[in-house]
């Protein structure tokens, strides 16, 4: 059964080159929708990592009440220290945001200011490929930059670069699990603050550590109970939470792109199903041929069916793999109101996209195979 | 001879089709016994049935009633999936433009066959590498249709049609689209095959010099077998 199976595969693949233009042009149509489909299943991905929230999640953002953009989030940063005395806090770290655009941008430049000595605690995952943190430490304008920021804008270690009127030193270039860490700059605390003016003692954000996931509710209630009254109310929330509900313009721009898949879907159905059916009408005559010479009906349907799923799956792996390729190369980050979003693919998305193209080739071409299967054969024979 | 040794044995086969509303019977009633290892012309006008009769022999069309017993097995009686299996291992169907797979060279297409078949990929070959030799295109193998002469092309077509070595070979008008020199030695090929390795072979052809060939010719005029011109074949 699988030999035979076999068998037809290679005589599958032999027929696709019969016509090699007519199937060039239908794996290319393939690899265009699947590209898409990729693409937008990458925003879909890299959006539900960023937003939903995970057991594992212990991380609160502290912002300012009824603010949305970090130029408008002002909070003293003496709050760090009321805030390290509620019960099950493990870690407080003052942030400083400065962004270059707070709307909807592809191009982002995102600074955060942390106090030096607390970098490693606030992103302990991050790893250095270029320079290192003592020397980002001892230059009080020095600056980490994410890789693929250094890469969309060019810079490399020992460069200085001036953005949304700050102008640091690059001391290293820094790789991070997290696909936000890649694409903003480190700096120091103190620096953002008198760059940026906002001033010394104001921060944008306070990022709270809790000992448990379950203390997430009782701790954000707490503090925004503390400071309710305060000048500068707060609004606390788990991370992801905080990033869907601040950005939300990016969270339905990301949600519409949905559509856009499906229509690559029914586009890549269509084309198939278009090219198999010439495919077994130009056939038919051929089909009943090698039904007398023993080829039953369950195998011209598998014929034909393999016809279907491999012109799927060659224009899927093109596709899907193009898709990856011109991600990864273009390190794409939307930001909105000062948080990115970095469209990064992953495994998933490549299994993903590979099966849809699988399962669309099949589809496509069961009605094919099934009206190829039944004709009779003396009819077919006849056929001009 | 008696209808109890014969290969082919047709008893009451009537074929009716439909052309529109208009039911069409090109055979009616058809009695037919054909013994082992003949080599059978069938003739006719156009229209008058060969082809049905060859095609209902070989398995790939059903008769409306009757019985149709080739080698011992009622074939009118199978189903479409049997049919396909009977056909695989007992007969060889030879066209007229030959039908082979354009894509495919010389030894790809006698190759398709076996493609099915519970072979090793060595045994496949090897049967294959047989057919060809025998039919004189050992050294065309790799060649594809558009490489080969018409005549060369009919050879591979019946080298495919005996590479699983049925006992079967149906020819309709194998000849009808050679030349004279190639039309010859497709003919002797074909005797060669009922002499040499004991086919029966029925053969529809318009040219009588084609049947000639054969050991037997009969006629077929207005759906019903007219003249049996071979003291062994016993037509009704």
């Amino acid at each position: 059964m699988i030999a035979k199976s076999f068998n037809i595969v290679l005589l599958a693949v032999k027929q696709l080159t019969r016509h090699r233009i007519r199937s060039l042009l239908t794996i290319l149509g393939v690899a265009a929708g699947m590209f898409l489909f990729a693409t937008v299943e990458t925003m879909q991905g890299s959006l539900r990592r960023a937003t939903q929230t995970t057991a594992d999640d212990t991380t609160l953002v502290v912002y300012r009440d009824n603010r949305f953009c970090p130029a408008t989030s002002r909070l003293p940063e003496h709050y760090e220290s009321t805030i390290r005395k509620i019960e099950g806090v493990r870690e407080v770290i003052p942030i400083q945001i400065v962004v270059n655009n707070c709307g909807a941008s592809l191009d982002i430049i995102a600074f955060r200011g942390v106090p030096p000595d607390s970098l490693t605690k606030y992103a302990p995952q991050i790893q250095v490929l270029d320079g290192t943190v003592e020397s980002w430490k001892q230059r009080s304008d020095a600056a980490l930059l994410g890789r693929h920021f250094a890469a969309r804008r060019g810079l490399k270690v020992g460069d200085r670069f001036d953005a949304a009127g700050v102008v640091v030193h690059v001391a290293g270039i820094i790789d991070s699990p997290e696909p936000q860490d890649n694409n903003v700059a480190y700096v120091h605390l103190p620096f953002l603050q008198q760059a940026s003016r906002a001033g010394l003692g104001v921060v944008t954000q306070f990022n709270v550590r809790v000992t448990s996931a379950e203390r997430l509710d009782p701790v954000a209630k707490e503090i925004d109970e503390y400071f309710r009254s305060e000048q500068a109310p707060t609004r606390t929330r788990p991370e992801k939470a905080f990033f869907a509900d601040t950005a939300q313009e990016l969270v339905e721009l990301v949600g519409f792109t949905r559509w856009l898949g499906l229509g690559a879907v029914a586009a890549v159905l269509g084309l198939v199903a278009n090219a198999v059916l010439l495919v077994v009408r130009a056939r038919v005559k051929e089909n009943a041929v090698l039904q007398t010479l023993g080829f039953g009906q369950r195998a011209i349907a598998l014929l034909v069916a393999v016809e279907g799923v491999l012109l799927g799956l060659a224009g899927g792996v093109l596709g899907v793999l193009s898709a990856l390729a011109f991600l990864r190369w273009q390190s794409i980050t939307i930001g909105n109101e000062g948080v990115t979003l970095a469209i990064m693919p992953d495994l998933d998305v490549v299994l993903r996209g590979l099966l849809t193209a699988f399962a669309l080739g099949l589809l496509a071409s069961l009605y094919p195979a099934w009206q190829a299967a039944r004709r009779p054969i003396v009819s077919s024979l006849r056929a001009v | 001879m008696s209808s109890h040794e014969s290969f082919i044995r047709c008893r009451g086969v009537t074929k009716t089709y439909h052309k529109g509303n208009t039911p069409v019977t090109p055979l009616s009633a058809l009695d037919l016994d054909v013994p082992r290892g003949t080599f059978l012309a069938l003739m006719g006008p156009s229209g008058s049935g060969k082809t049905t009769l060859l095609n209902l022999i070989a398995g790939i069309d059903s008769p409306t009633s009757g019985s149709l017993h080739v080698g011992g097995v009622d074939i009118a009686k199978l189903k479409r999936g049997q049919l396909t299996k009977w056909r695989a291992s007992h007969v060889g169907y030879i066209f007229q433009l030959y039908h082979l797979v354009p894509i495919l060279s010389a030894f790809e297409n006698v190759e398709l066959p076996l493609l099915l078949a519970p072979l090793s990929r060595k045994e496949r070959h090897r049967q294959v590498q047989v057919a060809l030799e025998l039919v004189g295109l050992g050294d065309r193998s790799d060649h594809r249709p558009s490489e080969l002469s018409g005549g060369q092309e009919q050879r591979v077509a019946i080298a495919r049609a005996i590479v699983a070595n049925p006992a079967l070979l149906v020819a309709d008008e194998p000849t009808g689209d050679l030349d004279r020199e190639s039309a010859t030695q497709i003919l002797n090929l074909l005797r060669e095959l009922v002499r040499e390795h004991g086919k029966t072979i029925v053969m529809v052809t318009h040219d009588p010099r084609a049947a000639a060939v054969a050991d037997t010719v009969l006629h077929l005029e207005k759906d019903r077998l007219v003249e049996a011109a071979d003291l062994n074949m016993q037509a009704a």
